[in-house]
């Protein structure tokens, strides 16, 4: 019999009132293990008519995330004997290497959608302007047994309940956009706008309690981020309460309610630690980050000019 | 949960050269659209409409000082009185745009400016004040120049946008248009919940001007 999954997943998406599709797109896959890291990924397509093909653009941008969020985790911790990586190093390629690769990825797939999709009598479009019409935001997130990282580009929310049950919203920008505004993929150079959750887990009762991840239709149908915040810590009470299968159950209808409201596209998805920690806890200094090797001076490139960085065990990309 | 609001909020020139038919006309047609307004609203069940009129001549004050969802909004006759002081009025409204009052989470307020002369005041200072606050900065913005009189520099540069130009309103045909077209596709201008990458590729211009009719013999 195998055993019991660390994390249970949800993962659910409505579409928006009066919408004639639904361009969000969501992901949720792993088990949060070396060889399986939990990857969740969401994003919104803008929907608007310069951007006519978001609903591809949001779709590519979730599948992609997590073809790079795998390669991370493999990079996190390699098969074998093969020694892993610094913390140190794995946070600047989370932090520089795994944006700008994920943004190139995301507009050459767009691009050569282009190429193949689009009539030849069409008017000739900028690079630029043919990528614009894919435009969309997105938030992903990667948990392996050592390190819990995430991304953010552009709206939406990535969510966290710590073990001690504190929610925070730890990729929300300093100033939030007003009205519907958001930056985009379709952004020039928009890596650089890329926004970076990184936290080293020293010890599976301490990861996250719930990590969140959703589009700004959820968020925008509270009238202020308090009342967002108090849905998530709900969502925490539920599924402690009541267990995954029942919110999973009541979380179409929770999603559909919130779309009334914000007349946006709705999606969430979701990973519940159902781990118990140990007690009593081990006598070790919390929040230490887990013993590592020094960086390899080599392998990290100067911080001014953050190309992405040679893997110091031979993966070069 | 809560709808997301749209805060439209009438800017009104109540000088003395609006007496008589102008006054008369812009009066019947705000009535006479506020049903529109409505079914607009209606079309967008996730956006909550909320009114606003700010009328100014010799002071600017609020004709309707608090939001008045569009449902619960019944027009009330504005007067004249006096000088065109827009600075003032948008000094005014400047204050409302702000965090708080207005809420974080909300859709584009509309600003809509209905005038037929030359302000008196120092409105460039108002206008900086709009434009000093986040919301005033991404408001949707109209303008109705009432009659040949009307300064259209100055409601080229409230509208801020060289892509957008003052509707003309030199009849009161005209007028009724112009007031209609400001009080429905800017609300649906504003209320249009898409998402857009900042980037200056991809400004739209946020709606067309409507072309009006000019077969009246009554011009202004």
């Amino acid at each position: 019999m195998p055993p019991a999954a660390l994390w249970a997943t949800l993962r659910e998406s409505v579409q928006g009132v009066n919408k004639p599709r639904n361009q969000d797109y969501c992901e949720v896959a792993g088990r949060g293990t070396a060889e399986e890291p939990l990857i969740m990924a969401v994003a919104d397509g803008h929907g608007s008519a310069a951007h006519a093909r978001s609903h591809l653009g949001s779709r590519f941008a979730v599948d992609l995330f997590v073809e790079e969020a795998r390669r991370f985790g493999a990079l996190a911790q390699p098969r074998g004997d093969e020694r892993p990586p610094s913390l140190a190093w794995l946070m600047h390629y989370a932090e520089h290497a795994f944006p700008r690769q994920l943004v190139s990825a995301w507009r050459d797939k767009v691009l050569g959608n282009w190429a193949r999709t689009s009539s030849h009598e069409e008017p000739g479009l900028t690079e630029e302007h043919k990528v614009l019409l894919y435009g969309s935001t997105l938030v992903g997130a990667v948990l392996t047994p050592r390190v819990f990282a995430a991304w953010q580009l552009g709206d939406g929310e990535l969510t966290v309940v710590d073990d001690a049950g504190r929610v925070s919203v730890p990729l929300a920008p300093a100033e939030a956009d007003l009205g519907d505004e958001t930056e985009s993929l379709c952004t020039p150079e928009a890596w650089l706008r890329v926004r970076t959750h990184w936290a080293p887990v020293t010890a599976p009762w301490r990861a996250p309690r719930l990590v969140a991840l959703s589009t700004d239709g959820l968020s925008k149908s509270f009238a202020s981020d308090r009342g967002f915040l108090q849905f998530m810590a709900g969502l925490d009470d539920r599924l402690s309460a009541e267990g995954a299968q029942t919110v999973r159950a009541v979380l179409p209808q929770w999603l559909a309610r919130a779309s009334q409201h914000s007349g946006d596209d709705t999606t969430l998805v979701a990973a519940w630690h159902q781990g118990a920690p140990p007690a009593p806890e081990p006598v070790t200094a919390h929040g230490a980050p887990a013993p590592d090797g020094a960086p390899d001076p080599d392998a990290v490139p100067p911080t001014d000019h953050p190309a992405p960085p040679t893997d110091p065990h031979g993966r070069d990309e | 949960m809560a709808n997301r609001p749209v805060h439209f909020i009438w800017l009104l020139d109540c000088s003395y050269s609006m007496q008589g038919e102008k006054i008369g006309q812009l009066n019947y047609a705000i009535r006479e659209a506020v049903p529109e307004m409505r079914s607009v609203a209606q079309d967008n069940p996730a956006a909550q409409l909320l009114l606003r009129t700010l009328t100014f001549s010799t002071t600017a004050r609020w004709h309707h000082q608090d939001p008045v969802p569009v449902e619960n909004f019944t027009w009330q006759d504005v007067q004249v009185d006096g000088m065109t002081n827009l600075g003032e009025a948008l000094q005014l409204v400047a204050r409302e745009l702000d965090t708080p009052p207005m809420p974080q989470r909300a859709l584009k307020p509309v600003l809509a400016l209905v005038s037929d002369g030359v302000p008196t005041d120092d409105w460039k200072a108002g206008l900086r004040a709009v434009d000093a606050t986040p919301w005033g900065r991404k408001a949707v913005r109209v303008a109705i120049a009432i009659g040949a009189d009307a300064d259209r520099t100055v409601l080229q540069e409230f509208l801020g946008n060289p892509e957008l130009q003052p509707l003309d309103a030199n009849t009161p045909k005209q007028l009724a248009a112009a007031i209609r077209w400001a009080s429905t596709a800017a609300v649906k201008a504003a209320s249009q919940m898409v998402a857009g990458a900042t980037d200056p590729l991809a400004k739209q211009p946020p709606y067309a001007p409507p072309v009006l009719d000019d077969d009246d013999d009554d011009v202004w």
